[in-house]
């Protein structure tokens, strides 16, 4: 490789430094050239050695790996065919045929920059543990899966040989000329990190402002802050990590609420990307008060409002005290309940958030529902991309109406500007342009910068309305059980109300009969429907829509308390193109309206325990019956 | 507790065994105890072998979780069994019972706190459970779906029919041409561990070998329609694990699970893909399946490839009509 000669430090200047080297060319010829100006800039300075990652506070120097030997390259090759070339191509440029059609993009392994890592920015990963980790555990959010169980260790490793041997070919871990690596002693520092308490979280949250996390990730790290301008090395946008949802960190290692990652990735930085190492301008104990805030973040069992960053001793002690969620070991996700319990409210429905009543005691026990959101892949035009994976849901009635608060992360604050050719009510949207993402992949173009991927058109899609949309079957009533209209608008003779928001401030009633059939107006329910509250603030929209319990039996959902009234969820991201039926949708969730109490419970229990209590006083007598005979015999 | 987890795919056989070794385990332990003079009680020994089976190996090392309707079936078979067990002989029913009768009579000052304390809170522990039974509460239904439905004589695809019975795969074919499983049988990747192709420098094992044709090609082109469009929700093992298979319900079945693919026909396997979740009959919760229609979005060369691509990659076989 004629490149080598050009990479030489990797400290975490140099590193930014190419990087914003990178971004400021906006037609990028190639990553070589850009690379080879680096280079040139580097070596005109007189660098020869990383200078800042030496001096970083908790890393010590480990020697290179020793080569793999030929066998079990040979074997990882097996391994990589099988497996890997899919997504990261036959030359492990990150092109394989799944490539185009991946947001975040596979990984060029070319270039040996890799993400999650133990060494200092800029250094190659350790392939025995950052490499072995990520390969074992995936890379959430991603398309990366968790290989354990899969292949067994040897397999792993085999295949590490191979891609860091074979397809690393810009660097080499044998290449002791330029090459260190200084690694981040985890474990040691772990042993005196500094434990969660409601100070070391206020100070974490202090921190991320004097850091400028903030200005990537949001004031309230929802990953808002510069979301649509962030490239990687490659040209392909990116996205600041959301710290909400740790469960899809990168480097979460299935092992989401654990406080080390946050720290070791805060401490090596994200190669590849703009994300910085911090070793060398925090110290080791900020960056474990940093680490709680943000792993304090990570959503939990009460919704905790963190007031746009300002956080209050009473706002950290509410966020020391919430516990995390049940993380579903099948999926590396929160758990999913498909009950979406309401509850009754005294008097007039909430009208914002900050009701007390969405947070007492009654919802201790079960809380807000977490609905997990998955592209639409069944008809055109298909999503590929879930910018948006999950809603919060919340539920409250009265007499006479249910309100419906749904919360979720939206980086972008989309509302379509100027006007469309077609009418809100259609959905058939091909002719008009809206088509799906190409699949691309090894039948097209050779070009390295990959315009026609999904990963490079991700900030130049047409922006239309956010929107939100439940439906539910009309005369569910009716419905044998399990039989629900279509999960996708309805279909013949099983008709759903669809009640649908759009950024835009409209909220309609729809009656849907079918994916493919335009909506019909429903001008009457339309009315019926209140927008209670929408607002997109710190990157999460909170969107409360109530809507009469009882309607037109026989064109609106007539709701009654105690029944399991099966319901389902669409999100449209204006950002990502969404409109129409490009969008993520939930699986059927059932919307039920508990009853109160009923006043016999209390009866039963009092009768069953002076029932346990007569059973007692038989039990003693007989016992000091039998005693007496024994004692007379 | 995660890390209690079974593997993926357990089998009731492991768990038996598993059980059986603990149970095993218990009983070396208690004669040793025994033999060094400090055995424990009947007593408290069923006590704690039912604790641990149905407290802690039942509710946590099974996963998926078995619902506590069939935990409480298997609590009393459990209990039933250490009844047996505990009243063997005369002198073990009895030796079982000593500390019962020991509680009721209340001979010295620590039996008479237990039994008062004990007499006191039994009742309010089972007014507590009676109220708390009678609130009115909502878990999630159980829907019982029928995972491979009778399929049909005939399915029409892109405007031809195709018989169910007598359909083939045009592209399980060998170096000549002709229709060979067989042939490309002995091509698919290794049923062992990791599932690997058997040879990566060998042009008819290798799909991506540069001379690949014929079947391995197949199954090369199958594998890019595979991972430009299924492995959003089947998962890039095919173990049904994708990107958003935890956003839907019925989950996306796992090819590499011996009970679809390995045991379905390759002509059924093809009525599937093509007419996806909405094609399925009522037993099948066509409304649930977000599965596509694949003839929406595939020609019929590339389903046929994609399910090749399925049967290589997972090393199964299709059942066949023999």
């Amino acid at each position: 490789m004629t490149m080598k000669s050009t990479h030489t430090a990797y400290s975490g200047t140099t590193r930014e430094l190419m990087n914003r080297q990178q971004q400021t060319q906006n037609r990028r010829p190639s990553l070589m050239a850009s690379l080879l100006a680096a280079g040139v800039l580097i070596a005109g300075m007189g660098l020869s050695s990383p200078v800042l990652a030496q001096e970083a506070e908790g890393f010590i120097t480990e020697k290179l790996p020793a080569p793999f030997p030929a066998e079990k390259i040979e074997a990882g090759k097996r391994v990589y065919f099988t497996k890997c070339v899919w997504c990261h191509g036959v030359n492990g440029s990150g092109d394989g045929p799944g490539a185009d059609r991946l947001w975040p993009r596979p990984r060029n392994f070319n270039a040996g920059t890799f993400k999650i890592r133990h060494t200092a920015s800029g250094e190659l990963p350790l392939i025995d543990v950052d490499l072995l980790q990520t390969v074992t555990h995936g890379l959430p959010g991603s398309a990366m899966p968790s290989w354990e169980g899969i292949l067994n260790e040897d397999q792993r490793k085999d295949v590490l040989a191979f891609v860091t041997s074979e397809l690393v070919q810009d660097r080499s871990w044998q290449d002791d000329e330029f090459e260190e690596l200084h690694v981040l002693e985890l474990e040691k520092l772990a042993k005196t990190a500094v434990p969660p308490s409601a100070e070391s979280i206020k100070r974490g949250a202090e921190l991320v402002v004097e850091n400028k996390c903030i200005e990537c990730h949001g004031v309230e790290g929802r990953g808002d802050g510069n979301a649509f301008n962030l490239k990687d090395d490659w040209g392909f946008s990116i996205q600041p990590a959301d710290w909400h949802k740790c469960w899809n960190f990168r480097g979460s290692r299935q092992d989401a609420y654990n406080v080390k990652n946050i720290f070791r990735t805060f401490s090596t930085g994200i190669n590849g990307t703009p994300m910085p190492s911090f070793a060398d301008n925090t110290t080791v104990e900020d960056r474990w008060h940093i680490a709680n805030y943000v792993n304090h973040l990570c959503e939990r069992d009460s919704d905790v409002d963190i007031a746009g960053g300002e956080v209050t001793d009473e706002i950290a002690a509410k966020l020391l005290a919430a516990k995390p969620r049940g993380i579903d070991p099948m999926t590396d996700k929160p758990k999913v309940n498909f009950v979406i319990p309401s509850k009754f409210a005294e008097g007039e429905l909430p009208t914002d958030e900050h009701d007390p009543r969405w947070y007492d005691e009654r919802w201790k026990k079960e809380g807000r529902r977490l609905v997990a959101m998955g592209g639409q892949i069944t008809h055109k035009p298909r999503n590929f991309v879930s910018r948006i994976d999950d809603i919060w849901v919340q539920s409250m009635y009265n007499e006479t109406d249910v309100t419906m608060m749904f919360r979720w992360d939206d980086r972008t604050h989309s509302v379509q500007e100027g006007e469309v050719d077609w009418d809100p009510y259609e959905v058939n949207l091909k002719d008009y342009g809206i088509v799906e993402q190409e699949p691309g992949g090894s039948k097209f173009d050779d070009d390295g910068t990959h315009p026609n991927s999904i990963a490079s058109k991700q900030t130049s899609y047409q922006v239309f309305n956010d929107g939100l949309a439940f439906q539910m079957p009309i005369k569910y009533q009716e419905l044998p059980a399990p039989r629900k209209p279509r999960y996708f608008w309805g279909d013949e003779g099983f008709p759903v109300d669809i009640a649908k928001w759009t950024a835009d401030g409209n909220l309609m009633a729809y009656q849907g009969q079918g994916w493919d059939q335009d909506l019909e107006d429903r001008d009457d329910f339309t009315e019926k429907l209140k927008l209670v509250k929408a607002e997109w603030k710190n990157g999460r929209w909170t969107v409360i829509i109530s809507r009469p319990l009882k309607a037109d039996y026989e064109t609106d959902t007539y709701i009654e308390l105690g029944k399991y009234i099966p319901i389902n969820f669409f999100v449209w991201d204006g950002h990502n193109g969404d409109v129409g039926r490009k969008m993520v949708v939930s699986a059927f969730y059932y919307l039920v309206l508990e009853p109160p109490v009923p006043a016999e419970a209390k009866w039963y229990a009092g009768l069953a325990a002076v029932g346990l209590v007569i059973v007692e006083g038989w039990i003693l007598t007989r016992r000091s019956n039998r005693r007496k005979e024994l004692g007379h015999s | 507790m995660t890390w209690l987890k079974l593997v993926e795919g357990y089998m009731p056989m492991q768990m038996i065994s598993e059980l059986a070794i603990c149970i095993l385990f218990f009983s070396i332990c208690n004669y040793l105890l025994k033999k060094a003079g400090i055995g424990v009680p009947k007593f408290w020994a069923g006590i704690l072998v039912w604790c641990f089976v149905n407290m802690f190996y039942l509710k946590y090392r099974i996963y998926p979780p078995i619902p506590f309707s069939v935990r409480a079936i298997y609590g009393t078979v459990s209990a039933c069994g250490i009844f047996m067990w505990v009243s063997g002989s005369q002198e073990e029913w009895l030796e079982f019972k000593r500390p019962i009768i020991s509680v009721l009579d209340a001979n010295n000052g620590f039996t008479k706190v237990l039994r008062t304390a004990l007499l006191l809170l039994l009742p309010i522990g089972l007014g507590a459970f009676a109220y708390s039974s009678l609130l009115p509460s909502f878990d999630e239904p159980i829907e019982l779906r029928t995972v491979h439905p009778a399929p049909p004589a005939t399915t029409k695809v892109h405007g031809k029919t195709y018989v169910l019975q007598t359909a083939q795969q045009p592209y399980r074919i060998d170096t000549e041409g002709k229709y060979d499983p067989a042939y490309s049988n002995a091509h698919i990747v290794d049923q062992s561990m990791g599932r690997l192709m058997k040879d990566v420098n060998s042009s008819e094992d290798n799909p991506w070998d540069p001379n690949a044709k014929g079947y391995i090609k197949h199954v090369r082109e199958g594998g890019e329609i595979f991972f430009q469009n299924c492995h959003f929700c089947h998962g890039d093992n095919l173990n049904g694990r994708g990107l958003w298979a935890f956003a839907f319900n019925p989950i996306p079945a796992n090819f590499t699970d011996a009970g679809t693919i390995a045991q379905l026909q390759e002509t059924f396997v093809f009525w599937r893909v093509a007419k996806g979740g909405i094609g399925l009959p009522g037993e099948g919760f066509p409304w649930a399946s977000v599965m596509p229609p694949w003839e929406q979005h595939l020609t019929v060369d590339e389903i046929w490839k994609v399910i090749m691509f399925e049967y290589w990659h997972t090393g199964y076989y299709p059942r066949t009509w023999d």
